[in-house]
């Protein structure tokens, strides 16, 4: 009963490492439209959502996001609109940094003890959410997810 | 075979399995013995409703609730339990006052009650349940059942399990509070079914992670004092643990998690050749620690601890041979089967020169307790559940075990009973050990009802002083607490 919820801690916890060091430039053959991303639900207003949006299978699962960013949580809501994004498959992950360190915080055993969650509200079946669960549609008219957080 | 009989043979196959739900439900319904009550499903919450009087009065003097937890719902139309474990908590209270007895029974309202309930099968894995990959996990507590005991506490009922968090209950609605959380860096930790509890108050508790393990320690009033991460020798499968007044003692049996697998029960070897090893830490330094070695043995269930005069420390338990009622037996009984069960009662002693001690009895023992008031300190007696039926489960009797005369006082409610656990209730002004009463249940699988009974807890053999009778017949529980007033 264990062994994901380490996985987990493992897969979100490498969002807050990545996030510093993601800046790539956006690249400007083919833009996609925007992507409107909305957290709801959000139960503590305070700390950040730190976010990261993927489009492999292979960085959603542990690598590097193709954009990252922090939002400040002073609400139930909170909302971002990505742009720059090439056409095609991507999946986010976010967790709620709720006291502000910069990281994933975990119990004494490795268990995630701060909010997270993925696009298309992607569960956690024994694991981690997965990219098949989490993957959408990036199209030239852009994308809009609405996801859960808390 | 070839392929013309092979497709033959499939289609037979095929149309044995077409029965309609009627013939299903006739099958499994002649095939049920008369126990099968101990562990039917509780469709709802229990309004409260007057319990009648059937025998006796109750003593003059004794006033509380006895609350009592225990899986009271194991199936659903689109799949079920597997393990006797894994049935959703049902919290039931055993009012006793001047107006009379009641009974009131909620079930703890826990995620995995409400997605079970929301898929219409019992999708959540659990201790001995597969369960389905539609269930959603985000930690253990996502399966938590909160099933096994109460710890009544800075003004809650906490609903107990052993592998996720306490589910805090309102002791006067029993409506469910939500998931405790001690603090924010103490989310989803696992608190064991069996705090030992001071007789000042102060609460210890053991989580277990393979061979990690956190220690607990509350205050009287609720409150974290304290807690500590420890490494174990040995990653076994711990129910129970106990303590003496500066010791807590882990029973290391060699029922080992060596693989990651569910239900956590199939991730559980039995190495009976590795022995049992004892473990000994210091309260007041985690890090002074003694390992003792025994031979093998499978236990739930230990007794109340203490040390004597020359540094021995001892304690009891209820031991079986193997753990084959833990991995099969709890899940033959949700289909009617009856296994072996061999739980006896047997006493540890833990000598100053290393040597330990294992002393087997031949009594029939289950759910052991003494008198919370002497906990950690030197007792002689345990209260018990005891009492076999060949072919049957279940126990039918109680009784008080006594160490110095080596004397049980047992008493047998009879064939059509399932006996639950007794609890000590001191009577006021009486400082003897067990001096007072013993309040416990039954379920009468012949009127189909729940008893509550008090006997003196110096004359078990007597027979209760008073029994109660509920309207219905709740599936057989765990463990209790009594709460006076």
């Amino acid at each position: 009963m264990f062994d994901h919820t380490f996985k987990t801690a493992a897969v979100f916890a490498s969002l807050g490492l990545v996030l510093a060091v993601v800046n790539a430039p956006p690249a400007v053959a083919q833009e996609a439209g925007a992507v409107t991303v909305t957290f709801s639900g959000i139960t503590r207003p305070t700390g950040a959502l730190m976010v990261g949006v993927y489009d492999s299978e292979a960085a959603f699962a542990g690598g590097k996001p193709v954009e990252g960013f922090r939002l400040e949580v002073a609400g139930p809501e909170a909302s971002q609109v990505i742009t720059g994004l090439k056409p095609g498959r991507y999946a986010i992950k976010v967790f709620h940094d709720v006291d502000g360190d910069g990281r994933m915080n975990t119990n004494g055993f490795g268990i995630p003890t701060e909010p997270y969650a993925a696009s298309n509200n992607a569960p956690s079946r024994m694991g981690p959410p997965s990219w098949a669960d989490a993957r959408f549609e990036v199209t030239a008219e852009g994308a809009a997810q609405t996801i859960t957080i808390d | 075979m070839d392929r013309r009989a092979f497709l033959t043979a499939a289609a037979a196959a095929g149309l044995a399995q077409v029965v309609t739900p009627e013939q299903v439900f006739a099958r499994a319904a002649a095939s049920q013995p008369a126990w099968s009550l101990a562990v039917a499903d509780v469709a709802g919450d229990i309004p409260r409703q007057p319990l009648r009087r059937i025998h006796g009065r109750p003593p003059a003097g004794l006033a509380g609730t006895l609350y009592r937890n225990g899986p009271a719902r194991f199936r659903r139309p689109g799949g079920d339990a597997t393990h006797w474990f894994d049935g959703d908590g049902l919290v039931r209270a055993f009012r006793i006052g001047e107006q009379g007895a009641s009974l009131e029974a909620r079930f703890v309202d826990t995620f995995k009650r409400r997605q079970d309930t929301a898929a219409g099968a019992v999708i959540t894995p659990g201790f001995g349940t597969l369960g389905s990959d539609r269930a959603v996990i985000g930690s253990a507590d996502d399966t938590n059942a909160a099933n096994t005991a109460l710890l009544p506490i800075g003004g809650e009922l906490l609903a107990l399990w052993e592998a996720g968090s306490p589910y805090a209950v309102d002791p006067r609605t029993l409506e469910t509070r939500g998931l405790k959380t001690f603090s924010p860096d103490l989310a989803h930790m696992p608190f064991l079914a069996h705090p030992r509890i001071e007789p000042n108050g102060r609460v210890w508790n053991l989580g277990l992670a393979g061979r990690r393990a956190i220690v607990w320690t509350l205050e009287p009033s609720g409150a974290v004092e304290r807690t500590a991460l420890i490494d174990l020798p040995r990653a076994s499968y711990m129910h129970d643990f106990t303590a003496t007044d500066r010791h807590l003692i882990l029973v290391l049996q060699p029922l080992i998690q060596d693989r990651m697998t569910l239900p956590f029960v199939d991730a559980l070897s039995w190495r009976p050749e590795e022995g049992t090893q004892v473990l000994v830490l210091d309260k007041d330094d985690l890090s002074k620690r003694r390992l003792y070695d025994l031979p093998a043995f499978f236990c739930f269930h230990l007794g109340d601890a203490w040390s004597e005069a020359d540094g021995t420390l001892r304690f009891d338990a209820c031991l079986d041979s193997t753990p084959q009622f833990a991995v099969h037996g709890a899940r033959d009984l949700l289909v009617g089967k009856a296994g072996r069960n061999g739980v006896s009662l047997a006493m540890i002693a833990l000598h100053p020169d290393g040597r330990a001690e294992l002393n087997r009895t031949p009594l029939t023992a289950e759910f052991p307790r003494a008198d919370p008031r002497r906990a950690g300190l030197a007792r002689s007696k345990t209260i018990i559940n005891t009492v076999r039926t060949e072919g049957r489960p279940l126990l039918r009797g109680v009784g008080v075990s006594d160490w110095r005369t080596g004397k049980a006082d047992l008493f047998d409610y009879g064939p059509d009973q399932c006996a639950e656990e007794l609890l000590f209730v001191a009577r006021p002004g009486d400082d003897s050990e067990l001096g007072g009463w013993l309040i416990g249940t039954s379920l009468n699988l012949k009127a189909r009802a729940t008893e509550l009974h008090v006997f003196d807890a110096a004359h078990v053999a007597d027979g209760p002083l008073c029994s109660w009778r509920a309207e219905v017949g709740l599936p057989v529980g765990f463990h209790g607490a009594w709460m006076g007033g």
